[in-house]
């Protein structure tokens, strides 16, 4: 895919030096395109008093605002693709935010074993196993059976800055 | 801001966090990249590909903000010369910052207010003012950067100005302030933050203040003596042979205490010392040198009191006979 190539060459530039070169991108021809993106929900008081939340660009961000990490995939080829997994490591300065899905898959020992967050245990400082709470979470997988030639679609997850 | 960073795996690897419980609270600290990439594996039909996103990265801000705790129980007790009010800095930002401090002696309601000498860091840590261990600020007053979460101890140290009355009470105010700014919680200060990143008011508005008090304890003794006369005939005419008995009463008034206390008298010319006759509030005392509190000699008595708290009374009695 040469827009991804050349995408990941302009974000090269932008971070100035990079030792490890772009050439993989080259070596094989990607289909599927996935792009990143952070967005800080701002809540908002206006006039009236009512509090509106809006996303937007993150500027200032302080430990304790909650950002919304999101991933934009698109096939670009002619051919379907299957068996679709996108894993996304939860960055150590995050957390979960508490309102996230129960439908998202996660794993809270760093990517060996799956599941909704309700149906998963970690084992407490005590030694005895507690059941996992959002804060706990490492990693979160999505899965499609396939995706269509053209087809896109977004995948998000929120986030509260430790 | 959406930044495209080489990777800074190390920054990342700085400690467990602990859960925030809410906005502003210290958190992790200013600086921290927050790098997030997506994976995306698939099978294209020929094997299994694998695709990363871009990196998001964004750079945790710093969060200005301090408390300032008074470190003594009550009010501190002096009574003239230099009192010394203990207080605690806290930086409760994510971030490295130094705080300006202002000590304030004029608070309303003062029955006086105390002079401000100086401003002094608990240099060795050991929660008492060390003269020429502490190091004390010249101004304007300013801690050393602390880092986020450190706590330093700092005193206050004042001069009791005369003309104060037992009893009354001042109170100085400490205050710390941020020393990149202050403001409403919320108000960016852009760019002066860790690593050129913003710098943003905390929920206290990067400043916060307390207060310590003195009470000034001045302890008076007040002796007061009192004599009666018994003749012979069992009347009261101070002629030969009547026993004079005198009542020595020490008022000890005050919030404080009195040490080394010690009531003496002298015979009056004239007269001999009954002997055995020494009392401390009605027990007896020997005449001799030895471990009561009294003792008599051929010219007089001496009755050592010790400490005394304020707000207590003690009496000595002794008789002589009129020679």
């Amino acid at each position: 895919m040469k827009k991804f190539a050349s995408t990941f060459a302009i974000a090269l530039i932008m971070a100035g030096t990079l030792g490890v070169a772009a050439a993989p991108a080259q070596a094989q021809q990607k289909d599927i395109d996935l792009k990143g993106d952070v967005k800080l929900e701002k809540v908002v008081t206006g006039e009236n008093g009512e509090d509106t939340v809006e996303l937007v660009t993150p500027d200032t961000i302080v430990p304790g605002d909650k950002l919304i990490f999101g991933t934009d995939y698109s096939n670009k080829g002619t051919q379907a693709v299957a068996n679709f997994v996108v894993t996304n490591p939860v960055p150590k300065a995050v957390r979960l935010a508490p309102d996230a899905s129960d439908e998202l898959i996660v794993s809270v020992d760093g990517g060996e074993s799956w599941g909704r967050l309700s149906a998963l245990t970690v084992t407490g400082e005590d030694g005895a196993q507690r059941a996992a709470a959002p804060e706990d979470v490492t990693h979160i997988r999505w899965t499609l059976a396939s995706v269509a030639p053209g087809a896109s679609g977004r995948l998000e997850y929120p986030a509260i800055i430790r | 801001m959406v930044n495209y960073h080489r990777a800074f795996a190390s920054t990342l690897a700085l400690s467990v966090f602990l859960a925030a419980p809410a906005a502003y609270a210290a958190g992790v600290e200013a600086g921290t990249l927050i790098e997030n990439t997506a994976t995306a594996t698939y099978d294209d039909g020929t094997g299994s590909v694998s695709v990363p996103s871009n990196t998001v990265t964004l750079r945790v801000d710093e969060v200005l903000d301090v408390t300032v705790t008074s470190l003594n129980s009550g009010p501190v007790s002096a009574s003239s010369g230099a009192a010394v009010l203990t207080f605690e800095v806290t930086n409760i930002g994510n971030g490295p910052e130094a705080f300006r401090l202002t000590a304030n002696p004029s608070i309303s309601g003062n029955d006086f207010d105390t002079d401000i000498d100086d401003i002094a860091v608990d240099t060795n840590n050991n929660g008492t003012y060390d003269p020429g261990v502490d190091q004390i600020l010249t101004a304007p007053e300013t801690t050393k950067v602390l880092a986020a979460g450190e706590a330093i101890k700092v005193f206050v140290i004042t001069s009791i100005p005369g003309m104060v009355l037992d009893g009354q009470k001042s109170t100085v105010d400490l205050l710390a302030e941020a020393v990149t700014g202050t403001g409403t919680p919320g108000t960016v200060f852009a760019a002066q933050g860790v690593d050129g990143g913003d710098a943003i008011v905390g929920g206290n508005g990067a400043d916060d203040n307390a207060t310590g008090s003195i009470i000034i304890g001045i302890t008076k003794v007040d002796l007061v003596k009192s004599a009666t006369v018994s003749d012979p005939w069992g009347g009261t005419s101070a002629v030969p042979g009547a026993v004079v008995s005198y009542t020595i009463t020490a008022n000890v008034t005050g919030r404080g205490t009195v040490s080394d206390l010690v009531v003496a008298d002298i015979f009056p010319a004239g007269t001999t010392y009954t002997a055995g006759t020494l009392a401390l509030d009605a027990a007896g005392l020997t005449d001799a040198t030895d471990a009561d509190a009294g003792e008599s000699s051929a010219t007089g008595i001496s009755v050592k009191l010790g400490t005394v708290a304020g707000g207590t009374s003690h009496s000595v009695t002794f008789d002589v006979t009129i020679d």
